[in-house]
């Protein structure tokens, strides 16, 4: 039991970075990708490779992540600098389905469908130590950062992109800088999260990566309420104690337990999104984020 | 006499992502709605079909019930999902994701009931025959052009020449001024999500009747659409049903190259390039950030 629950809080910190990390660009800057998914992945198999082939260290594993996830992020900051709304969402939905298909096909660098196995456990000066508390110290880092950017004049920058963009260009801001900037911070954080994942599980396959993962993560977001702190948390946790909630329903068939998640899933962004649009933490009177 | 091959294969793709896309097209010109689940009516059209088609029903009467069943999830959509939100004055990005849930449910509870994997009507339409040395078609690909011509031919009548079309085009031009002149834009956009929806019927009837249908075919579907849409240049019809059927022919061209697994990614490559250097697409208006 106590296993099965470190197992639950590990995940539930590393999907807190994820949340985090993608409500900063959707709910601070408002760019809407639904490709986090993406960088997790790279960042995941980046820790993994590092940990594979030179020395199983979380911080060198973390930073080849964030460094490989926020370099490659520009592939999704390129779009968001030249188009918003409808367009970026179809942008960052394709960036998703061709990248999938890379860490797929790429089988030397990601193991193919396979994916990698027997990933050694993190160590820290010689002795193995559990994911956990180094995934609480990230998330923990994250949330201090983005509560800091976004007090700070950065946010405010940001938020001035996310309500009127060409207002925000006309006082002088460099909006492009800044939406690059957002983008490469928030990337480099699923880098870092997806490093952990790969270390925890010591198994990683493309199955992680894709499009309903990308989804999951922004569901997490929207339920827990976006442009807040904590409610991005408040998601993750909520999704992902479901599997385990579900599986004490006696009626549901056991092989039919992923359907009826999805299913709750979808039905809880949708009614939600009709109801109670700002998330369960946000605040219902404020207006919400601009399309 | 392989690219040959490969390009009859595309026009039989192209013809169902073109009728599909222009569906998208229709629907998001008129109403400003970003209908994500699309792709939802065209799995519930050919699954309606294939249903239909085990239980014994003749072809003409499984056909009209996937065409019903499609308008049906396309109004039910607009009065019980999008419409309420709009209410509240909703984001792009809110009708999105509630659009996005909806489609997961439908996915997963198809899969519960048909089972996952695909699933194939064969019908003698659907065998190929030889007509040119090594070049197999099946009467199904004429059946396919054929029907995406008809129906954008009758689409392009109906728009310009009934009044209900021509309103449908002020909608998508002037919402207010509908209103000025006392017509019921919500009638105006029932019916463009009724017609909007019809049209990813018969794209879904050939696909189960060629290559088969998934439960998860909807999202595929829906990137095609959205792509074809941007490609074409939001808010023109004809642009997406020719970048649809481009985008159809590309894919399967691409196969001459690459393999099967990156045709998809050929579709997104070419949205790619019109997003970065050409936004307004090939017919749009000019309309960057």
């Amino acid at each position: 039991m106590t296993a099965f629950l470190l197992n639950l809080a590990t995940l539930a910190a590393i999907s807190g970075i994820l949340a985090s990390t993608l409500n900063f660009i959707v709910g601070y800057a408002g760019i809407f990708s639904v490709a986090h998914a993406v960088f997790f992945g790279l960042g995941a198999y980046a820790g993994a490779q590092v940990a594979l082939l030179l020395v199983p260290d979380p911080f060198l594993a973390c930073l080849a992540a964030a460094a490989i996830a926020g370099g490659l992020s520009l592939c999704l900051a390129l779009p968001a600098l030249r188009v918003r709304g409808e367009y970026f969402v179809a942008a960052s939905l394709g960036l998703q389905m061709v990248a999938a298909t890379l860490f797929a096909e790429l089988k030397p660098l990601t193991g193919g469908i396979g994916g990698l196995v027997g990933i050694p456990r993190p160590e820290i000066l010689g002795t193995v130590v559990p994911v956990l508390p180094l995934a609480l110290a990230a998330l923990a880092l994250i949330l201090f950062l983005t509560a800091r950017l976004q007090r700070g004049a950065f946010g405010r920058t940001l938020q001035s992109i996310r309500d009127a963009d060409s207002a925000a260009e006309a006082l002088g801001k460099n909006v492009n800088a800044a939406k690059t900037l957002a983008v490469v911070f928030a990337c480099a954080g699923a880098g870092v999260a997806g490093a952990l994942y790969a270390l925890h599980l010591s198994f990683i396959n493309v199955e992680s990566f894709t499009l309903d993962q990308s989804i999951q993560i922004m569901a997490m977001v929207i339920i827990g309420g976006t442009g807040t702190l904590w409610g991005p948390l408040v998601g993750a946790v909520m999704l992902l104690s479901l599997p385990a909630v579900l599986s004490f329903i006696p009626f549901i068939p056991p092989t039919e337990v992923g359907a009826v998640q999805q299913i709750i899933y979808g039905l809880a962004m949708t009614l939600l999104m009709i109801f109670r649009p700002a998330g369960l933490v946000g605040d219902q009177t404020k207006g919400r984020s601009t399309s | 006499m392989l690219f040959l091959q490969l390009l009859l294969n595309g026009l039989q793709i192209g013809a169902i992502y073109a009728l599909t896309a222009a569906g998208f097209a229709l629907i998001f010109g008129a109403t400003k709605i970003f209908h994500v689940a699309h792709g939802t009516a065209f799995t519930i059209a050919g699954y309606v079909f294939l249903f239909a088609w085990r239980a014994g029903w003749p072809g003409w009467a499984g056909a009209a019930a996937a065409v019903l069943a499609a308008m049906a999830f396309g109004v039910a959509m607009e009065r019980y999902v999008y419409r309420p939100i709009q209410r509240h004055e909703g984001s792009f990005f809110t009708v999105f994701v509630a659009a996005f849930g909806v489609g997961i449910v439908v996915q997963n509870v198809i899969g519960m009931i048909a089972g996952r994997g695909f699933a194939t009507v064969d019908t003698p339409l659907s065998f190929s025959a030889e007509i040119l040395p090594d070049v197999f078609v099946a009467p199904m690909l004429w059946i396919a052009l054929a029907t995406a011509a008809v129906l954008f031919v009758a689409l392009t009548l109906f728009l310009t020449r009934h009044p209900a079309g021509v309103g449908l085009r002020a909608l998508a031009q002037n919402p207010d001024l509908i209103r000025t002149y006392g017509l019921s834009s919500n009638g105006l956009s029932v019916l463009a999500f009724a017609i909007g929806s019809a049209l990813a019927a018969p794209a879904a009837i050939i696909t189960v009747m060629t290559t088969g249908l998934n439960e998860a075919i909807g999202h595929q579907i829906m990137l095609i659409s959205i792509a074809a849409t941007i490609v074409g240049g939001i808010g023109s019809l004809r642009g997406a049903a020719l970048a649809g059927m481009m985008l159809g022919i590309a894919e399967s061209i691409a196969l001459q190259v690459v393999d099967t697994q990156w045709a998809e990614a050929v579709s997104f490559f070419v949205l790619f390039a019109f997003i970065i250097f050409r936004p307004s697409g090939i017919f749009g208006v000019v309309q960057t950030r």
